[in-house]
Formats: structure tokens, sequence, C-alpha cells
């Protein structure tokens, strides 16, 4: 049997169900969720990033389009807020955006600066942020959203490279990742390299959510909304 | 020559880096390597010469910053024309370049950064970062330039410093990367799931033979690169041979013991001892082994590297206390070896047959030794190096 951690949306639990009668995400494999832009990548990242917070898992959260306050206020518009949990230090976000020189207001053990075109740099804040997390936690999330800015700003093999290490990384330690990427935004070699790096492949496509690959289960499908609350199905 | 200002590398490098020359430094990914070449250019520049960094990976503002955080002041130098940089990275995220060469497309890089190093004769340039370049350009073109870029800068008594991260890359590119230079300093973790601690050690130097040793360090900020001396853990239960071991493998070692009801010592608060062994130089903390000491072992065991748990082959019935101690003193958490001590005892255990009884997992190694007689000692050393640094030793 496969242990499954619930992903933050009940229906897509319920679409994931396994013949052992539990489903979510596989725990410690790692997924790519993909689809064009506006389908709510994003959006599926934070209910799962909220779910294992109100689990009392932590979750190491890299933002590469988003600032830290942008990504507060993003995800409080859904009704999640982040701020209890960035006080209890349960929340590491490693941002990459702000721009740290020009005053990123805050910076703490748990929010760290990085830079977009530093890969050397993201690697060394996730190794940190990892090691943080697992001192106090056997099980945690992670999120990278999202690999297609990562892709923009640095050469596509570079990238490659790092999400492999960065997916290695928390992997190696009890951890479940998931990476967003937007569809056609680089190659479709490049997809297909990213996606035969991940066990788990998810696509929304703005109506339907395709579970294209999953351990355990065949491919499955369901129509999606997006509300206030988040992705329903 | 000219001082590398981290410290014991120039040491290992025979006094330092001589004019011209190149150095690359190799590191793990998630391995903090940047710091290795600011403190390098700082250093040089204090000492009266010029420098330059090349950035394909941070812009100069930040770089700035980074630079202030560990205390050193890169806005002066730039000011007093002592520094400046070649801005590889604002151009390609959409931001304005601020340094005195920017760099509009890749084909450029080659000629400025050969201008930038005929502007810093006798002084230094940092290549940060040069995988980043590798994944832009052509792999045979890397090479071409590494090498005009090396000539030139012997040509101009240049030290070039490149920062380089391994990435999964071909051993092959990685084989000719490292032929290309005159020194390379490998960086590397110690990983017991997570990154307990970095480790540096001179792999090769054409002007000297250099060290063979592996140095500890951190980043601080302010600061910069620090080693410090890595501590080893010995611990297991009571009567085990801890403090015996510890003494065989240290030079010199001290133990705070009392004589128990038993009349033979007893350990009440620790064991302490120095090992060098074949370049490798550590701390050694020894627990007791006893259960009313166990308030000891929460402060013993901080920031430990490695650790060795000591049993007694002979007696299994201590299997479950040793197991205890792991977890007490979260041994679980770092690289260790099973010491299968007093092998010259009738009825003791094969260490297969402890395996088994400790449910041990097949990748811990499990060494039979006679502590007393010194038989397996120096091997138990050997195997905790070997899962520490690796093949890099």
């Amino acid at each position: 049997m496969i242990p499954r951690i619930e992903s933050g949306i009940p229906e897509f639990d319920e679409l994931t169900l396994s013949e052992s009668g539990i489903g979510g995400i596989p725990e410690n494999s790692s997924t790519l969720i993909y689809g064009p832009p506006k389908t709510g990548k994003s959006i599926f990242s934070y209910q799962f990033t909220y779910q294992g917070l109100s689990n009392d898992e932590p979750c190491l959260y890299i933002t590469t389009d988003q600032g830290l306050n942008q990504l507060k206020n993003n995800m409080f518009d859904f009704q999640m807020p982040i701020e209890k949990y960035i006080e209890d230090k349960t929340l590491f976000i490693i941002d990459t955006t702000s721009n740290i020189s020009e005053g990123m207001q805050t910076k703490t053990e748990t929010i760290v600066s990085s830079d977009i075109n530093n890969p050397t740099d993201i690697m060394v804040k996730v190794g940190s942020g990892v090691k943080y997390i697992c001192k106090k936690y056997p099980r945690f999330r992670s999120v990278l959203d999202s690999s297609t800015t990562l892709l923009a700003y640095n050469d596509t093999m570079l990238i490659l490279r790092v999400l492999k290490a960065y997916l290695m990384r928390v992997n190696g330690v009890g951890g479940t990742p998931i990476i967003t990427y937007t569809e056609n935004s680089a190659d479709i070699m490049i997809e297909t390299m990213l996606k035969s790096m991940v066990d788990n492949i998810i696509k929304l496509d703005g109506k339907t959510v395709i579970v294209e690959a999953m351990n355990g289960i065949g491919k499955r499908s369901a129509k999606y909304k997006i509300k206030d609350h988040g992705i329903i199905l | 020559m000219k001082k590398t200002h981290i410290p014991k590398l120039d040491d290992f490098l025979g006094g330092g880096i001589p004019e011209g020359s190149s150095i690359l430094f190799c590191a793990v990914p998630g391995v903090e390597c940047e710091a290795f070449g600011y403190q390098i250019l700082n250093g040089i520049i204090e000492d009266g010469h010029k420098g330059f960094i090349f950035t394909n990976v941070s812009e100069p503002n930040d770089i700035i910053y980074e630079f202030s955080q560990y205390g050193w002041n890169l806005e002066k130098n730039l000011q007093e024309e002592k520094a400046f940089f070649v801005d590889g990275s604002s151009n390609f995220i959409g931001l304005p370049p601020t340094g005195k060469y920017s760099i509009n497309e890749l084909s450029q890089i080659e000629g400025i950064v050969l201008k930038a190093i005929d502007d810093v004769s006798n002084g230094v340039g940092v290549i940060n970062n040069l995988s980043t370049l590798i994944d832009y350009l052509e792999e045979d073109k890397i090479i071409e330039i590494l090498d005009k870029w090396n000539k030139r800068a012997k040509a101009n008594n240049t030290i070039l410093v490149y920062i380089f991260t391994k990435w999964g890359y071909e051993q092959k590119l990685i084989n000719t990367i490292k032929n290309s230079v005159d020194s390379i300093v490998s960086l590397t973790s110690i990983e017991e799931r997570v990154i307990i601690g970095q480790g540096f050690m001179v792999t090769s130097a054409s002007w000297t033979k250099p060290q063979n040793n592996m140095v500890l360090f951190f980043v601080l900020q302010p600061g910069g690169v620090k080693i410090y001396i890595p501590k080893i853990l010995v611990t297991g239960p009571y009567n085990a041979g801890k403090s015996s071991f510890v003494k065989s493998i240290s030079k010199r070692s001290v133990s705070v013991e009392r004589m128990a009801l038993e009349k033979f010592p007893t350990t009440i608060a620790m064991d302490i001892g120095h090992v060098d062994h074949n370049g490798f130089v550590a701390d050694i903390f020894g627990t007791p082994g006893q259960e009313r000491f166990d308030l000891m072992l929460d402060v013993l065991s901080k920031e430990a590297v490695g650790a060795f748990i000591i049993v007694d082959s002979s007696a299994p019935q201590t299997f479950a206390r040793a197991k205890e101690m792991i977890n007490k003193t979260h041994a679980k958490a770092i690289p260790k070896i099973i010491v299968a001590n007093k092998q010259d005892m009738l009825g003791a255990l094969s260490p297969e047959q402890i395996r088994e009884a400790m449910k041990l997992d097949k990748n811990i190694p499990i060494i039979p030794t006679t502590i007393t007689e010194n038989i397996g000692v120096e091997k138990a050393l050997d195997a905790l190096l070997k899962l520490l640094y690796g093949d890099t030793k």
C-alpha cells in the first residue's frame, strides 16, 4: 500500500482513490503540475501547502514568480492565511523575487532570499531549508512554483539538472515535492524530460484536471472550477 | 605568491597562489562555494591589488550587499576603482547593467573577460559561475575559452578563481575542465539524509604537492569562510569499552571518571580525545554509558558530525540500550560505525549476528574489534572517515 497525503482538494483525493481506498498524493513521491497559463497551477500549490500546514506538516516553498508579500496576499485571497505559519516557522520560504539589496523587509531564519538566475545559491538554500525542517519534523511538503520562471531566466539544461537535484534532495529525506510548469513555455523536449523526472503528472487545462500518471492508479480526470476557496472538482 | 585569505587553504597550497595561476572551486550542489571566491577577491584587494568579479548569477547590487553581510566593503573598493564588475547577469533578466563592463550577448563574454583580465594585471578575477557558462555555451567552446583566459591571465600575472557547481555533468567534461586549471579545491558535503557538514580539500596544485587534508568549514555572516574542528561522538552501553576506544584512537585524552563499586573506573561525565589520522583532525567526545548520566548525552552530542557506537559483542542483553543511546545522542541522523568490541571474549557475536540482533540497516558498517589489544581500532576509524568524506579522500 502506498501512503497518501491529502492534496488540499477533497474531491481530488476522491478522484485519486486507489484500490486500498485512500486517495491524495502518494507520500514521498514527486509531482509535476502543468497546463496553460492561468489554469490554477499555483492555486493547487497553495492548497497543497495549506493542507500540510494545517496538518502540522511543514512546507518548504520556493517562489520564483511572486515575492513573499504577493504570495501572502494571493493565498489570503483564497482564504488561506499563512501569517501564523510564517510566525511558528513551519513555512520555510525561499524568495527568489523580492530583491534583497533593494530592501526586502523580512529576512529571518525561515524566510530567505535568493536570485532567480543563481541556481547554486538556490540549492544552498534548499539544503539549509531541508536541514532546518528535518531537525523537527519527519515529514514535510515542498513546492517549487514555478519552474517556468527558472527556465525563462536560465539555460534549460542547467535548470533540468537543478530540478533533479532539488527533487532528490527533498525525496531523499522523506519530503513530498511538487513542481509547477506552464505548458509550451519551453520546447517540447524539455517538457518530456521534465515529465520523465517525476512520479506523478497532473494537468490542469482550465476545465479538466487530468491525472496523467500516478503510482497505483490509472489515468483519471474530472471537471474543475476555481472558486473563492480555491479549486473544486 | 598571493594569499587566499581562507584559513588553512594557504598552508595546503604551500603558501598561497602564484601570480598568473588559475584555481577552481568545485562544489557539490548545496555546498556554499561563492564565499570562497569573494573572500579571495576581498583579501587580495586589501593587500593592495586590483580585482574583478564576472557574474552571471547575481546582479552586482546583490553581490555588493552580500559582501556587506560578510563585513567587507566592496562598494568603497568599487568607488576607488580597485574592483569592478563584469555584469553578465542584469541584461539577461531585464535590468539595467551596473558594471564597468556588461554583457549583452553570450558571444561577448570571451572578449570582455579578456579585457577585464588585462585591467587587473597582478590582481585577481573571480568567475562566478562557471557551471552556468557551460550550459549556455557549447562544451568545446567553454574549454577553448578557459584556455584563452588562463593564458592571458598567466601573461598578466592575474589570478583567476573559478566557481563551479558540479550539477549532473558527464565525468569526461568535468575532467577536461579540471585539467585546464592549475589547481582544484573540492568542496564536499557530509551527509546523512541532510547536509550536516561542509568540507574542502585541495585535490591538485601544479606548483606544489598539496597536503591531502580535509577541513570542515562554515560560512559566517559576518566573517566569511571559517574552519572548525569536527566533533566525533563515542557512545554505547556501560562497560562496552568507550573510554578505552577514545584512548586508543587519540594522541592524548582525558577522562572524567571515578572508581565504581565494581572497582574499575567508570566514566561519569565524558572522555575527551583528539585524533589526527591521515591528515584528518577531530575532537572525540565519549559519553558515559550509565543511564543515570543520560542528561549528558544531549549536551555531548550537539553538532557532532559522526559517531562510533561501541557495543560489547559478548553481551547481547545490552544491545537494546545501545539502540536507545543512538536515539538519545541523535546519532540516527549522522554517519556512524558500530564498533563490535570484545571479540576476544567467549561467546562474542559476529558482526552479522549483531546486525541481526540490533536490526541495523545494512549500510551501517560493523567493525569487529578488541580494543584492549588495539585490534580493529584503526579499521573503525578508517571506516568512519570513508563514510564522512566518501571518495574524495
